[in-house]
């Protein structure tokens, strides 16, 4: 039987605290990933027992406050005040205690029943900073643990707090902001008293915040009869506060705030002057980041990434062969024995494993890329390239944050386009998506290695790096365009933390690879295989056809459209079919054209010399590289389109993509094919 | 008071003025970046971001932006 949940816990912290790795800590394997209801922002929630009791915990999405500066920051008081966890545990990275404060104001500005951990304490000690433990408890009258959320220490005492907590009181402390401040938020609190029924935590958190001029807490008072008579009442607080402290309101409270901070911390933090060594993080980044060598050595590293992931992936890859190839053998000749009609063997042995066979053999590449992707997000250097790239990116419209998300394009474009939400303004997010497909996705990749295996043996790296710088150069000149014909006037502020280097956790990685892997072997496991039956069904049908011939379906269907090809080269049936279906998932192109070639298991030894032999009947290496660029460049997967339309909230951005993406991939597998062959490469 | 992209690395500055949208305003001031606060150029290499030190931490802070933000020398 299921049991009930005891207790639910949300976790918040800054940006780069730790907070994942507390999550993984606690909860291991099992979490699941899922939206806040009617939001595009991912929730993720684990659950585990602590002492009989049950518990969740919910990962808040990381911010620097609770206001509402992104959509995030709204999710996390809307999740305090309406879900009403019965902990929050704020996660405090002790080398920069005094920014952290910031949110704990405001989490007891909110009333949130609070309970702190903090963090890297050992590591601040390293640098001279300690911090009094039981004087900060005693201060703030929140419980203060101690943690290592890396080693695991601390968790069990963190756990047996949240507890107790739950069975006291909510926090008592009273923030004050000086009796002027103090005096216009009461003015506030009565007049929607007098109008509303509201409880008091809310009431207190919505006029501080309509104080300080947070449009989002307005928005939710739009309709109401008394809002212009709020809002104006509201409206004399602020300009009477800014007259008596000639300041903007903003940074009055910054100010009262950091004043309570500064207070607190005088009595708290000892900060001893440690002789130190540079640290690794500064000698790292005086070349990081350094003017001349930041970009070589971002280059250098995404190079080298790649290397990587082949060479790693080489022999898994060859494991999983075997495995499929002995699956294969085995499955047909006892479907044989069994006495199955041979149009029932070919689908199973042709449809379904040499379809999703073939796909799935591609995991261990696509599980290196995402590890080593998650390496460069975990241990700080992805700011780094924010900050390198920042100066070119201007050039297309974009600000350095944006790169991010057309890095994580090279592992998958649908969560590198989820990730465009940390960018504050829709038309960054615009762009950025639109631009985004270019990056040449990891589903990519088996098309490139089924035809460099075929046609560049011996410059298998360098080509496939081609194929990505040329997806990079596509997405800057599209940028480009766009800045002059679409966004004239776009620019939001620039301003992103470089966190210390830290190594991640293995645990960290597994888990970040395995979301995306996991999401990969799910859509093997039901588009891909829906697909591949349709694709066997098309290759058989009509009944008594040779299986994959051009007689069949599949061949009538990609006759069809083949003169739109000829001009770029591959003007056989065969790859027309594989490129229709490549609409799918790229990936499938690999299937189809395994299917259509009639090679069972591809992925056997055998299977794949056969394949490359097909290929090299029907391509020239030009009209094979000519085939890949448009592979690179041509309309974005299903899913991608599906994640476009969701994310913009119509269709006519899906809609558009498809048309110029392909477009530009026409010309460019066109100038590809025809200038080779001026150039005598054909 | 100058512009933070007048300033040299090392300079530590007390920031003076903040010419900025009230929604990235309160950003900066969440970071620790605001008005009377005391923070340290890292890196300013005349094009480019700038880097500073804000409280303990790093942040990087587009050109356009610190073009916006006056502080003044101790």
């Amino acid at each position: 039987m299921v049991k009930k949940i005891d207790i639910k816990i949300g976790l918040i912290g800054n940006p780069n605290v730790g907070k994942s790795t507390l999550f993984n800590a606690l909860t291991g394997a099992k979490q699941h990933v899922g939206n806040w209801p009617g939001k595009t922002i991912e929730k993720k929630e684990g659950e585990f027992s602590f002492e009989g009791k049950k518990i969740q915990l919910v990962d808040l999405p990381g911010s620097y406050s609770l206001t509402a500066y992104s959509e995030e920051e709204t999710i996390t008081s809307n999740f305090i005040l309406q879900e009403k966890p019965d902990v929050v545990v704020q996660i405090i990275d002790a080398q920069n205690f005094v920014r952290n404060l910031f949110m704990t104001i405001q989490l007891i500005e909110l009333g949130t029943p609070l309970v702190i951990a903090l963090n890297m304490a050992d590591l601040a000690e390293i640098s001279g900073v300690s911090i009094n433990i039981k004087e900060l408890s005693r201060l703030l009258d929140i419980p203060v643990v101690v943690i290592s959320a890396r080693k695991q220490t601390g968790i069990n005492n963190l756990l047996e707090n949240v507890l107790k907590k739950r069975n006291t009181e909510k926090t008592k402390i009273k923030l004050t902001y000086g009796t002027e401040v103090n005096d216009e938020l009461n003015k506030i609190k009565n007049f929607i008293k007098s109008k509303e029924k509201i409880g008091k935590r809310e009431l207190n958190w919505l006029s501080l915040k309509l104080l300080e001029g947070d449009y989002r807490a307005e928005q939710n008072l739009t309709k109401k009869p008394y809002y212009f008579e709020l809002k104006s009442l509201v409206q004399k607080s602020i300009s009477h506060l800014q007259n008596v402290f000639g300041k903007d309101i903003i940074t009055i409270l910054a100010n009262t705030r950091y004043g309570f901070i500064e207070g607190l911390a005088r009595k708290v933090v000892n900060r001893k002057k440690i002789k130190q060594k540079i640290k690794f993080s500064e000698k790292f980044d005086d070349i990081a980041i350094n003017k001349f060598l930041g970009i070589p050595l971002f280059l250098f590293i995404i190079f080298l990434m790649f290397q990587a992931t082949f060479k790693l992936s080489e022999p898994i890859m060859g494991w999983i062969e075997l495995l499929f190839g002995f699956l294969g053998n085995n499955v047909s000749s006892l479907l044989t024995n069994l006495g199955f009609s041979s149009l029932f063997i070919s689908l199973i042995n042709d449809g379904i494993i040499g379809g999703v066979g073939g796909i799935l053999i591609f995991i261990p590449i696509i599980g290196i890329l995402f590890l080593l992707i998650a390496l460069l997000e975990d241990s700080g250097y992805m700011a780094r390239v924010a900050y390198v790239m920042d100066k070119l990116m201007h050039k297309i419209g974009l600000h350095g944050k944006a790169f991010i998300p057309l890095i994580l394009g090279f592992g998958c474009n649908v969560p590198a386009i989820m990730a465009t939400r940390t960018l504050e303004t829709k038309k960054d997010r615009l762009l950025s998506i639109l631009i985004n497909p270019f990056i040449s996705c990891s589903a990519r990749l088996p098309v490139y290695v089924l035809f460099v295996g075929a046609f560049f043996t011996a410059y298998q790296g360098l080509v496939i790096f081609s194929l990505y710088l040329l997806g990079i150069i596509v997405a800057i000149l599209a940028g480009l365009i766009f800045k002059k014909f679409l966004f004239k006037d776009l620019s939001s502020p620039f301003v992103i933390e470089l966190p210390p280097y830290r190594w991640p956790t293995f645990k960290g990685l597994f888990i970040h690879a395995w979301e995306k892997i996991w999401l990969f072997i799910k859509k093997a496991g039901t588009v891909i295989l829906a697909f591949s039956v349709i694709i066997w069904a098309l290759a058989s049908l009509p009944a008594g056809v040779e299986y994959g011939s051009e007689q069949s379906w599949a061949g009538s269907l990609g006759k069809t459209v083949t003169p739109v090809f000829e001009p770029l080269g591959f003007g056989n049936w065969q790859s027309s079919v594989a490129l229709i279906f490549g609409f799918v998932a790229k990936e499938v192109v690999v299937g189809t054209f395994g299917t259509l070639y009639g090679v069972d298991n591809i992925d056997s030894l055998v299977g794949t010399e056969s394949l490359n032999n097909a290929l090299q009947n029907d391509f020239t290496p030009l009209s094979a590289y000519a085939f890949m660029v448009f592979v690179l460049l041509y309309v974005p997967c299903m899913a991608v389109l599906a994640v476009v339309k969701k994310e913009t909230g119509s269709w006519k951005w899906p809609l558009f993509m498809v048309v110029y993406t392909t477009g530009i991939a026409w010309i460019v597998a066109f100038v590809v094919y025809q200038g080779g062959k001026l150039l005598g490469l054909g | 008071m100058q512009a933070l992209t007048e300033f040299k690395k090392t300079n530590k500055l007390k920031i003076k003025h903040l010419d900025c949208g009230q929604n990235f305003k309160r950003r900066l001031a969440e970071l620790g970046l605001f008005e009377d606060m005391e923070i340290e150029i890292i890196k300013n290499d005349n094009f480019g971001p700038l880097l500073i030190k804000i409280l303990d931490s790093k942040i990087a802070l587009g050109r356009g932006e610190a073009e916006k933000i006056y502080g003044e020398k101790n």
